[in-house]
């Protein structure tokens, strides 16, 4: 069994662009609908590469190549996505000119666009790289199915490395869709936000690594039976979890995490971050950034609290999505 | 025995709606690919594989009430997956949950059986009818959360209520292999017991006109491997098969496995977002690295049930790598995108059910309306038809591809378990 680092992780969110700064001064936000803050990408991109590509692409490849170069790697052994929605932007767009004006002088480039694998796809054109090249769609857990991906390849030493991302963007219409169906922009919800982080896994430790991965796990429970993970998780210093103020959410953790894990402080990212189909890679990267930093900041506290130091910790991010699935991944500082 | 078998298998396609009679028809030549008959579209100009239902005979066929909101993926996916296990011996339908709950509880601990799908259009089909009720009104609302490839999956999990893992690939026309694949792992880092791998996909008018965009449709029948092709014909379906490991199914008698998935790979061309590079790259580097994870050599494969999608630009970059990986000893080569138009995100499980009845039965299906030999390729794909559809000798292993968007190539191999 190899041990599996992350080696690098960065992110545009809600937050300051490829920055951990909020992790002293997290960005507030009261709207019910937030868009990434991105940055100027005609520093980064050619014009007609910034042009070209639709946000979510943009975003993506500007933070996987900022997660390879700040672990030296240009060639990862995987590329591996996690989007909930795809490119929901320009599918959006070819779907909305179809049906209103018919089937004729449709855009090629939207449609080209408009499939999920277009991310992890064209941060392989750019990095000119042949291996495994993978992406997964399932609503609120896309993004551990990617991270479970790489997660069994590098345990079993098939690969060395992998560049997991979790991006979703969102349109102003299809939030307003998405809150028709009561999953964002309720009342007391946290923001509805968009997602691209990119992390570095890694079987070698290095200067920059964040902690270890220590399990990774996924539960589907359709029909709400008790959730019972196979894994013992022992040892658990704190519980990550994504509550987002509505109770119908939030109450899934408390009793889970109550049951499972009685006595654990819990800790919160989606206040900070925002809900998305990917919001849980957040998850993941404040709880990274609180074991390599050895602190955890007093506003990801559940219940609100002091900073905290941290010598050696286990951090374990709980996810659920609908109440049917539930995830977990256990964080360790090296 | 970390060996990975195949223990049951599901399909339904335009070749028709069980394992028996997509046989049929493979070995009856015919081809399942018509004029439109079930999508209401504009582009009536180009023939079509449809499954042969509506999705109200579908969901009669499945004992489905008539209000639940369901997608026409999900409901394939259903009907290829009830074949797949019952093929396998599982018990599975939900009328018979007691049955289940026995199976499930006959070792010390609940089998933990995985749903992995494949689906890129996922609800499209209902969005793209519903897309301004949605906006509009909220006469469609149900229909707003079966709109994504994750809840395509559920839709087919909760179904059966047996499923205590589920993930969805979606990449593109590759999702299916890629399922299969992860399939695999999940077996082999003792994740799962028994994994149900494949995938779904129904055609949609967005798909239909995105391919129109790019001008990839061809008007005609079409003509994989051919000098005069002039695009895909775009085909719908589901198909899955049943996974489980060697050491699991052999210290039983049940159930008798169908074939070994001896070696996959996926790679990717990383040339363009929707186009194959001209020498193939991606193409041979997964056909080159399914046949090291198998521990085979290019002389053991008897049959390449290619990706061949009769574009001028697939079918020439995945003939060059064929060229190129197996020089002068090139196996029969067949694309069976002529009987059941590309599947898009099922192709790699339509392929596979399709490869694996080759194995089983010790036939290659043809390369339907073939005439014309591409000049710039050494050879002419599997026509042979003489006497019998049967060839002298047994196919043993076979590898089949499938190549998506973004150049994400997969190529699984089947060997008959010995």
């Amino acid at each position: 069994m190899n041990s599996i680092y992350i080696n690098s992780i960065k992110h545009i969110s809600a937050q300051k662009p490829l920055s951990d700064e909020w992790f002293d001064e997290p960005v507030q936000n009261s709207e019910n609908y937030v868009r990434a803050t991105d940055p100027d990408f005609k520093q980064y991109f050619a014009p007609n590469t910034a042009r070209r590509l639709g946000k979510i692409l943009k975003r993506a490849l500007l933070v996987s190549q900022a997660a390879m170069k700040n672990d030296d790697v240009s060639q990862p052994d995987a590329i591996i996505t996690g989007t909930g929605l795809g490119c929901i932007e320009n599918t959006e767009l070819f779907l909305d000119k179809m049906v209103r004006e018919g089937e004729e002088l449709l855009n090629p480039t939207q449609f080209m666009q408009s499939t999920h694998n277009t991310v992890s796809s064209l941060v392989a054109i750019e990095a000119k790289c042949h291996n495994y090249n993978m992406t997964y769609s399932h609503k609120g857990i896309s993004f551990e199915c990617a991270l479970q991906d790489a997660f069994l390849q590098m345990q079993s030493g098939k690969i060395q490395n992998a560049l997991v991302g979790a991006h979703d963007e969102m349109t102003p219409a299809y939030f307003t869709l998405l809150k028709k169906v009561g999953y964002l922009g309720q009342s007391n919800q946290t923001f509805a936000g968009e997602s691209a982080v990119a992390m570095m896994l890694s079987n070698r430790k290095a200067k920059n690594t964040f902690c270890k991965i220590d399990a990774i796990e996924k539960v589907y429970n359709g029909f709400g039976l008790p959730v019972k993970p196979a894994m013992t998780y022992t040892g658990i210093d704190f519980v990550m979890v994504g509550t987002n103020g509505v109770a119908e959410n939030d109450n899934i953790y408390f009793e889970n995490c109550v049951r499972l894990f009685p006595n654990v402080p819990l800790l919160q990212y989606k206040h900070i971050f925002g809900e998305s189909y990917t919001a849980p890679a957040f998850g993941v990267y404040a709880a990274a950034l609180c074991l390599k930093n050895g602190k955890i900041p007093g506003f990801l506290f559940a219940e609100k609290g002091a900073d905290c130091k941290l010598a050696s910790a286990k951090i374990l991010c709980y996810n659920q999505f609908e109440g049917k699935n539930h995830t977990f991944i256990l964080l360790s500082n090296v | 025995m970390n060996r990975i078998l195949i223990t049951g298998m599901g399909i339904v396609s335009a070749l028709g709606n069980s394992v028996g009679e997509t046989l049929q028809s493979l070995r009856e030549n015919r081809s399942g690919i018509a004029s439109l008959r079930y999508l209401k579209t504009a582009h009536t100009e180009f023939p079509v594989g449809e499954v042969k239902m509506t999705d109200g005979e579908m969901t009669a066929l499945l004992n489905i009430p008539e209000n639940v909101p369901t997608t026409r993926t999900a409901l394939m996916g259903m009907l290829a997956v009830r074949e797949a296990l019952a093929s396998a011996g599982l018990a599975f339908s939900i009328d018979r949950r007691g049955q289940l709950q026995s199976i499930m509880q006959s070792k010390e601990s609940p089998l933990r059986i995985a749903l992995v799908s494949g689906t890129t259009v996922g609800g499209m089909d209902k969005s793209e009818r519903f897309y301004l009720d949605f906006l509009e009104n909220d006469t469609k609302n149900a229909y707003i959360s079966t709109h994504d490839c994750g809840a395509c999956t559920e839709k087919i999990a909760d179904y059966f209520d047996i499923f205590s893992q589920v993930d969805t690939v979606s990449t593109s026309c590759s999702s299916a292999a890629n399922a299969i694949l992860l399939g695999a792992e999940l077996l082999k880092n003792d994740r799962a017991d028994i994994v149900v791998a494949g995938g779904s996909e129904c055609i949609t008018k967005f798909h239909l006109n995105g391919f129109n965009t790019l001008m990839i449709l061809d008007k005609a029948m079409c003509r994989p491997f051919d000098a005069t092709r002039a695009g895909l014909n775009l085909g719908e379906g589901a198909a899955y098969v049943v996974m489980q490991r060697g050491r699991d199914v052999l210290n039983t008698s049940e159930p008798k496995p169908l074939c070994e998935l001896s070696g996959y790979a996926n790679t990717c061309d990383a040339f363009h977002q929707t186009a194959s590079s001209p020498d193939g790259e991606g193409a041979y580097l997964a056909m080159k690295c399914a046949l090291e994870n198998a521990g085979l050599q290019p002389a053991d494969i008897d049959y390449i049930n290619a990706h061949g999608t009769g574009t001028q630009n697939n079918d020439m970059s995945e003939g060059r790598a064929i060229m190129r990986l197996f020089g002068h000893k090139i196996p029969p080569v067949s694309s069976t995108k002529a009987f059941t138009g590309h599947t898009t995100s099922a192709s790699g499980g339509v392929e596979a059910v399709i490869s694996i009845l080759a194995l089983q039965h010790d036939f290659i299906p043809i390369n339907l309306n073939f005439s014309e030999k591409m000049a710039e390729l050494p050879f002419t794909p599997y026509i042979k038809m003489e006497n019998s559809d049967r060839v002298q000798k047994s196919v043993r292993t076979v590898l089949s591809n499938s190549f998506g968007f973004g150049g994400n190539d997969t190529s699984l191999i089947f060997s008959k378990t010995l």
